[in-house]
């Protein structure tokens, strides 16, 4: 399973998104239930799957999906493969 | 007083019949009683002498799990029958065909009381312990009455899934959630059945309310008070009840509590009233808790599950990491993965985050109760339990 897998298993669950609804290019405000307990909910989550803990800034400041994987690849988390 | 074990057959209703017809006050024991003899024989010891005479003795595990004795008078139940009986529109009925242990009250009151008051035929099964004899029993029927728990439809359609019973005219649920979801699935088993949603407690011996199946489309309407009963609730929706036909005492602890009838007893539940005078309930009052500083009902949890879900359901509570309470829904039997995407689908839909699951998990067979409700303390040890999906908090 790659890293973009992994993400993308995390957030259906996280958020609750069917196959359908799911991209990449998924903004905070097309998701009804990135609400505050979706943000702490994520945060685990990522530290969970990935092993890196999002700073309370960094989690809160999110604006979506594409957010989510330049923080962590600039802590070397790759998402190229 | 006197003991009795609670009946597997018809041929052993000698016992209990011999029983209600002696002066001597006497106790139904089940099977697999938390009290033994010796501590029926103590607890008798605590009833006043006027209840010593004409009065049955039920046990019941009681909302904290610790048993109780609940005392119930014989001409208050032969009265509630009576009642039943004209508000269920009986008159057609001739026998009435037990599925549930006679040491449940739901079944003593509504089906061997009533049978007994008003002279019908009174047929004691094994219920889905012997399937084979309960569908020779239900086959050969004859205008009959049958009493079941919400969680004994799906045991049914799987025990029966090519069968159909047109001599049970009358169905009457109680006990546990309405299986409003499941009416298509109980109309094709009973296809000449109406359906009943009853609602009460123990210390009620045991009816409050009553609606047909086709009076609301929710689970948690349960109707309207029964003549003689008065319902009411107070600020926090905790509902209390006030009845003709209701328990005179309860001992538990080890102590003896009159109920008189002008006493308001506490039902255990939530519940609402609404313009009409109809009921609705809102969840089991221990059960209402705050997680992040919302309130969580697992009855609404189950609501939205069975509007995704057709199986076995049944729901505890744990916390999550945070050490916030939450609710844990399982499913049984094991879901494929289509199902648990509708089932999050619903959660999504119906519920916020506050009222989501922490997880949901599924088992081979739900463990269930003499009851027949889903024994929640017995899941957590079932060894086929899995995580389907969980929260990450």
């Amino acid at each position: 399973m790659t890293n973009k897998d992994r993400l993308r298993a995390l957030l259906q669950d996280v958020f609750l998104l069917t196959d359908g609804e799911f991209r990449f290019d998924l903004k905070r405000e097309d998701v009804d239930t990135w609400d505050s307990f979706g943000v702490v909910s994520l945060a685990v989550g990522v530290q969970q799957t990935f092993g890196y803990h999002f700073t309370p800034e960094e989690a809160s400041g999110l604006t979506g999906v594409a957010d989510i994987i330049a923080v962590l690849e600039s802590h070397g988390i790759r998402f190229d493969d | 007083m006197i003991a009795v074990r609670e009946p597997h057959t018809t041929s052993d209703l000698s016992r209990l019949d011999e029983a209600w017809a002696a002066p001597e006050t006497f106790a139904i024991v089940p099977d697999k009683s938390p009290i033994d003899g010796d501590a029926l024989v103590s607890a008798a010891q605590l009833l006043p002498v006027e209840l010593r005479h004409d009065h049955f003795i039920m046990m019941t595990s009681g909302s904290t799990g610790e048993p109780k004795l609940v005392i119930g008078n014989r001409e208050r139940a032969a009265a509630l029958a009576r009642v039943l009986h004209a508000r269920q529109d009986s008159e057609a009925v001739r026998e009435t065909i037990a599925m549930l242990p006679l040491s449940y009250t739901f079944a003593f009151v509504n089906q061997w009381v009533w049978a007994r008051v008003l002279e019908r035929r009174f047929v004691q099964t094994g219920g889905l312990a012997n399937a084979s004899t309960l569908r020779a029993a239900l086959t050969s029927a004859r205008n009959a009455m049958v009493c079941l728990v919400g969680a004994q439809v799906p045991l049914l359609l799987d025990a029966f899934p090519d069968d159909a019973f047109p001599g049970v005219i009358r169905i009457h649920f109680a006990g546990g959630r309405f299986p409003q979801e499941r009416l298509g699935d109980v109309s094709r088993l009973f296809p000449c059945a109406d359906v009943f949603n009853n609602y009460g407690c123990a210390e009620a011996m045991p009816r409050l309310t009553i609606r047909r199946a086709s009076d609301a489309g929710v689970a948690e309407h349960v109707g309207w008070p029964l003549p003689g009963v008065e319902l009411r609730c107070d600020a926090a929706d905790a509902m209390f009840f006030r009845s003709a036909f209701g328990a005179v005492g309860v001992i538990e602890g080890g102590v003896f509590r009159s109920i008189s009838s002008e006493d308001w007893v506490a039902t255990g539940d939530l519940g609402q009233q609404s313009a009409d005078g109809a009921w609705r309930l809102l969840g089991r009052a221990g059960d209402v808790f705050k997680r992040h500083g919302e309130k969580v009902s697992p009855l609404v949890l189950l609501e939205a599950a069975t509007s995704a879900w057709r199986g076995g359901l049944a729901c505890y509570r744990d916390v999550d990491a945070f050490g916030e309470p939450g609710c844990v829904l399982t499913l049984s039997p094991p879901p494929d993965a289509d199902s648990v995407r509708r089932l999050l689908g619903a959660v999504r839909r119906h519920l916020r985050r506050a009222q989501w699951p922490l997880r949901i998990e599924c088992v081979d067979t739900m463990p269930l109760l003499p009851s027949g409700k889903p024994d929640v303390q017995a899941i957590g040890s079932a060894p086929s339990r899995r995580v389907l999906w969980k929260q990450y908090l």
